[in-house]
């Protein structure tokens, strides 16, 4: 035990020490990388940009033809971009969940916006899951001692090995055995269980690489302003809330983007679980895409353009996120 | 600072939705549990309690049986349900298809509301209630798998309409509902039209599980204007009685050839024939048939490769696709893009079609007008005018011409009726109930509306003859006839955009073809044979082997899964003396 | 005195509880299934124990004629597409990091487009993309360059195969693969604290100076990630090949993986206990491939013991 004087100065001292690398980290406004200037940046933008530009253009060619087949009268490929009629009746069929014409123009229809609340339901339910349970994995693994850590690291990234689509059939045997337990009369619990269900296996095959990923961004935060926390006398879970977490920033924003992705995107979790009472978009797209001999390809396309609406607006609030990180520094 | 507060309304907002759910699946889990320990649940009151203090268990009716006459046999098993206390049975049904083909779940509905209607004339205080029924966009295949699935946790529907080929895998797992006592009752009453080849595809090692509820065939169109140009370039008139000379065997794929080559030496087309992509079954296994050639052994029940059969099929397609008659990358043409506008504008001399071709063409933009450059769809009247069919030919002379059905089926659950009190114990009367709605389903008018709707042909003779009555026809245009509201609500538009005279006379003439049809094998195995049949035709066309190799090829594929050597047999030579054309 | 339990297993329990339930647990019942005839899902119908569903496999790979191409496929399509996943990602989130931010933000929306959209969709653009007849866009825009004269059909023509279905393979997969990489390897640079760039720059670095010898070495733990990560996933997925080879826009055995391949043998045919030896054997191989790669790439190195506790 230290008497209460030199353990205040240590306090102060390291106070002192968390104060500079906080400054450290806080500039005045995010510019880029860039605070001192020897090169020329336009020079090295345009080149990049260039270079960027050149290679994506086969995509960015793709994606321009998805979304002006939207609003065509037929899946856009090439030449026919000049010969095709344009409209927005694929958008309102969309809405009013009318899809592939059959003889005489008629349509099974579909609760769109029902379907996209379950997507976002999923989605975000998947990206809770993932990053309450990675970032706290991520820290044990990256700043405590225990026995089997390398080996549990290693052991997490060859559990990747086991593709989702062969685990399912065991996952999906438990799913059967439990489901037993709920009572089918009660609608509600039956379809709640089975959507939690599916958000937790879908975020558990995230979690090896969640967790693979938040212990190099947790490696990066320097220890000492780990210690003069925990010697202020925080315990160790406080710390981990109010002082590291904020540092991970940039992790937690490239972690919430593959963990919606991947609740917004699966296929076979959703499709094996929830078919037929729910529906998410990707699962409804598969199947309109799935009978491919008669579908009608614009209203596809224009499915499509509104899956991907959500996901841009969530990258870009992440990269807020991540951006933020950098030029507002560390919050006390 | 707004975007973080953003993100952490978004956060809270999932962490609620999680929590939520979860707190709510966990006490429905608590709440619910005791009371189904309970005598009565709330969704089904009453009954029970009052009920049983009632004498009627004195005057309990006899277990009932099927007679084969509907109405009695309704009346027999809703009295002995009524006097057990069950005023209501309760029934799921799914089904999938194009979104003309909703009746393939919405009969079921009819049925009931039918079958409700006697019981109500009778004054029987008994219900059948269809929850719930599913139609779901698309092919059979993802119906059946989701069906597969749903069985392991008794959330399966009760009936299901789906393609027949399943019937095989499923009876081999125990999901299906031997009905063969049921329709023996019923055989000589209800089920007497029915067509006896489509009896044959519910039929599996004897035993019945399934009825016919539609089908199709396919027959071979023959552009008219190629068939022109053919005719004013070298005098030969293709069409004149072909169809006929087909139906006698008189005119054999070797003429086919010989006119597709006219077509394309003419100029009059830019290809001789064109095909479906991207599988040999169901359309081009008919070529084995027309060599007279089988896919399954009727006295084993093994699938069969008919090397001589499938040898001339490859060598015609072969030689089709080195004379430039096929497209060599047929098997990779787009649907959309290439197939069908080439068909609707004449790029072609003869299209494997099916009949469901008809009003595809009439309901998407595959037609460039060439006099105005617009893209559109064809009329019924362009769609008569353009295409002439006629059976599949026969391969070569001496052989027999073709077509070929894959008939969707009802089919019933094995756990049918699982839905309702008392399940284990009145099991069989459930089972007979579900089965008296599937008949009843299959009602000639039901029948007939849904194949005049949906463009399929009609699986009984009864329904045959009511599409070819105009009169009543006409009734149906005008929806003047007896259904109830729902599902006349659920069909209206379809019946008001698709009743067309032009249309229907052809269904009607196209039922002609049935007597020719044959069916695919419905044995498990099939589909990975096809597959490996696919490939053959795919290279023989690319012209990356001949079709000799290609029959080695397929006989190598078959010996390599040793599950599937041990279920095809492989029977005959290559026939290497054989010419074509 | 109380036991202390070490604090790490607290903030550990919700990761290995999940991993339990959803991983470890399917994964013994899954080595188990390949041991069983199990048909069609019905779990009801376990049967008995038998080593046949691994007799059968490898009795299928050994004779089946189009077995070989299916391995020349994986090697080439997991090799080259794994280059271009992390050199590509690498460099991708490095020049995105140079970028202003302005610049930066739309081409990293561009660049993760092909993983925002569903696979079906995807594989659709790049179906009429790579589309044999004149109407294909690459082909229609040859055509017009005067590069070609005839409409190719690019995935499939015997006379362009193996090398063009590879190509669209890789590149198919590459699209969305590279974005995997740019947004660790951003988020990465991101986190690395500024001033040592700085530091680096007021000492007169270049910017290539800066790179390797700032940037990189700070980034190995992610590189060595993003490696042993793409190289399983390659290895077992093939949602984005699935589509094209079905529809037929590249060639059937030269547009199938080993990955593919099982899945086609495995799960078409709904026996599932045959899928299951499949995924077990495809899950040992792919372990040792990783754990290869986790020694090549000195992974235990990198798991620097926490710098002790207070």
């Amino acid at each position: 035990m230290q008497d209460s004087r030199s353990r205040a100065s240590v306090k102060s001292l390291l106070k002192r020490e968390i104060g500079k690398i906080r400054g450290r980290l806080k500039p005045p406004a995010y510019r880029g990388v860039w605070d001192v200037e020897t090169i020329d940046r336009r020079r090295l933008n345009l080149l990049l940009a260039l270079v960027l530009g050149l290679a994506g253009l086969p995509v960015f060619m793709l994606y321009v033809l998805l979304v002006m087949s939207s609003f065509a009268n037929t899946m856009l490929s090439g030449p026919d971009i000049f010969s095709a009629r344009y409209s927005i009746e694929n958008w309102r069929m969309l809405f009013e969940g009318r899809l592939s014409p059959a003889a005489g123009q008629q349509y099974t229809t579909r609760d769109i916006i029902m379907i996209i609340v379950n997507t976002l339901v999923v989605a975000l339910g998947v990206t809770a899951v993932v990053l309450v349970v990675s970032v706290m994995a991520g820290y044990a693994i990256s700043r405590m001692r225990f026995r089997g850590r390398t080996r549990l690291m290693e052991l997490m990234i060859l559990l990747h090995a086991f593709p989702g689509v062969a685990l399912i059939i065991a996952v999906y045997a438990i799913y059967v055995w439990t489901l037993g337990f709920i009572p089918t009369e009660n609608t509600f619990a039956y379809k709640s269980y089975m959507m939690v269900y599916t958000v937790f296996a879908r975020a558990a095959l995230e979690i090896p690489m969640s967790i693979w990923l938040m212990k190099g961004f947790f490696d990066k935060i320097p220890w000492e302003v780990e210690w003069s926390a925990l010697v202020d006398g925080a315990s160790r879970f406080k710390v981990w809330r109010e002082i590291i977490i904020p540092l991970v920033k940039p992790g937690i924003s490239a972690l919430a983007i593959f963990a919606f992705l991947a609740g917004w995107e699966d296929l076979i979790y959703v499709h094996v679980f929830l078919y037929p009472e729910i529906k998410t978009l990707a699962t409804f797209i598969e199947e309109v895409v799935g009978s491919i001999e008669t579908t009608y390809l614009p209203v596809v396309a224009a499915a499509g353009t509104l899956y991907l609406l959500p996901t841009i607006l969530f990258f870009v609030l992440t990269q807020q996120l991540l951006l933020q990180a950098l030029s507002g520094g560390v919050k006390a | 600072m707004v975007s973080q507060r953003n993100l952490l309304i978004i956060g809270i907002i999932v962490i609620i939705i999680v929590a939520g759910v979860a707190i709510i699946a966990l006490r429905g889990k608590e709440t619910t549990t005791p009371t189904t320990t309970q005598p009565s649940t709330p969704s089904t009151p009453a009954p029970q309690t009052t009920t049983s203090p009632t004498p009627t268990e004195t005057k309990t009716p006899e277990k009932p049986k099927l007679t084969g006459n509907l109405e009695q046999d309704l009346i027999n098993i809703a009295r002995y349900l009524s006097a057990k206390g069950i005023k209501e049975a309760k029934f799921t049904v799914w089904s999938a298809g194009d979104p003309n083909s909703v009746l393939r779940t919405y009969a079921i509905v009819e049925a009931a509301y039918r079958l409700n209607k006697i019981l109500e004339k009778n004054g029987i205080d008994f219900k059948i209630v269809i929850v719930n029924p599913q139609f779901k966009r698309g092919g059979g295949d993802e119906l059946a798998s989701d069906f597969i699935k749903a069985f392991q946790s008794k959330t399966n529907p009760d009936i299901m309409a789906n393609s027949f080929k399943h019937i095989a895998p499923f009876v081999e797992e125990g999901y299906l509902l031997d009905i063969t006592d049921y329709v023996k009752a019923y055989k000589n009453t209800e089920l007497k039209d029915y067509y006896e080849s489509l009896m044959t595809a519910v039929t599996y090692k004897g035993r019945i599980y399934g009825l016919p509820q539609d089908t199709e065939a396919r027959p071979l169109y023959w552009r008219t204007d190629v068939a022109a140009c053919i005719k004013e370039k070298t005098g030969v008139d293709v069409l004149a009685g072909l169809a006929e000379k087909v139906e006698k065997g008189e005119v054999t794929w070797k003429d086919v050839y010989k006119y597709a080559k006219m077509a394309v030496e003419n100029g009059c087309s830019e290809w001789g024939v064109l095909h479906r992509k991207g599988s040999a079954h169901p359309d081009l296994i008919q070529f084995i048939f027309a060599f007279g050639g089988m896919l399954e052994d009727p006295n084993t029940g093994k699938l069969v490769l008919d090397v001589p059969a499938v040898y001339k099929w490859l060598y015609v397609e072969w030689k089709m696709a080195r004379d430039k008659l096929i497209p060599a990358d047929m098997m990779s043409w787009d649907w959309a893009k290439q197939i069908h506008p080439s068909v609707v504008s004449g790029k072609t001399l003869v299209w494997i079609g099916g009949t469901w071709h008809w009003t595809e063409w009439q309901s998407k933009d595959y037609y460039k007008d060439p006099k105005t450059g617009e893209v559109r769809k064809l009329t019924a009247e362009e769609v008569k005018k353009f295409f002439y069919y006629t059976l599949f030919p026969a391969g070569e002379p001496g052989q027999k011409p073709v077509t070929l059905s894959q008939p969707f089926v009802w089919l019933i659950a094995s756990n049918a009726g699982k839905d309702n009190p008392n399940y284990d114990e009145l099991k069989d009367i459930y089972h007979m109930l579900v089965f008296l709605l599937v008949v009843k389903a299959n009602d000639p008018d039901l029948v007939a509306i849904h194949s005049i709707i949906s463009a399929h042909l009609p699986i009984r003779e009864k329904a045959a003859e009511l599409i070819a009555d105009k009169a009543w026809v006409d009734k149906l245009a005008k929806l003047e006839i007896e259904l109830s509201d729902e599902v006349k609500a659920k069909i209206a538009e379809i019946v008001e955009a698709t009743v067309n005279p032009i249309n229907v006379e052809f269904l009607a003439d196209a039922s002609k073809l049935l007597k020719y049809t044959h069916l695919t094998p419905m044995h498990p195995r099939y589909p990975q044979l096809a597959d490996i049949l696919r490939d053959a035709v795919d290279s023989v066309l690319r012209g990356e082997r001949t079709p000799e190799e290609a029959v080695q090829y397929v006989i190598s594929k078959i010996k390599a899964d040793p599950e599937l050597a041990k279920v095809v047999e492989i029977k005959g030579e290559v026939p290497s003396s054989w010419q074509f054309p | 005195m109380r036991v202390r339990l070490n604090p790490a297993f607290l903030f550990l329990i919700p990761a290995l509880t999940l991993i339990l339930v959803f991983y470890v647990v399917p994964l013994i019942l899954s080595v188990y299934i390949g041991f069983t005839p199990l048909q069609r899902w019905n779990l009801n119908r376990m049967g008995s124990i038998t080593a046949y569903n691994f007799e059968r496999l490898f009795y299928m790979m050994f004779h089946d004629p189009d077995f070989g191409k299916v391995i020349r496929t994986t090697i080439v399509f997991t090799a080259f597409t794994l280059a271009i996943n992390v050199l590509g990602g690498l460099g991708l989130g490095l020049a995105l990091y140079l970028m202003d931010e302005v610049l930066s933000l739309p081409y990293r929306i561009l660049w993760l487009l092909p993983r925002m959209t569903p696979v079906a969709v995807y594989s659709l653009l790049w179906y009429y993309f790579f589309l044999g007849g004149e109407e294909g866009t690459l082909n229609s825009i040859l055509l017009r360059l005067g590069v070609i004269n005839e409409p190719l059909s690019w995935g499939t023509d015997p006379r362009l195969l193996p090398e063009t279905a590879w190509v669209i393979l890789i590149l198919v997969n590459g699209f969305v693969g590279v974005s995997f990489g740019m947004i660790v390897f951003y988020s990465a640079f991101h986190s690395i604290p500024r001033e040592q760039v700085v530091a680096a720059r007021v000492d007169g670095a270049t910017t290539s100076q800066i790179v390797r010898h700032v940037l990189i070495p700070q980034v190995r733990w992610h590189i060595v990630y993003v490696t042993v990560w793409q190289l399983l996933s390659l290895l077992t997925t093939f949602a984005h090949i699935f589509l094209l080879v079905e529809w037929g826009a590249v060639h059937r055995w030269w547009g199938s993986t080993w990955a593919l391949y099982v899945f086609n043998v495995a799960f078409k045919t709904y026996e599932q206990g045959l899928a299951a030896a499949a995924a077990t054997v495809l899950v040992i191989i792919g372990a040792i491939l990783g754990l290869v790669a986790l020694r090549i790439l000195k992974f235990k190195e990198m798991m620097v013991e926490p710098k002790g506790e207070i």
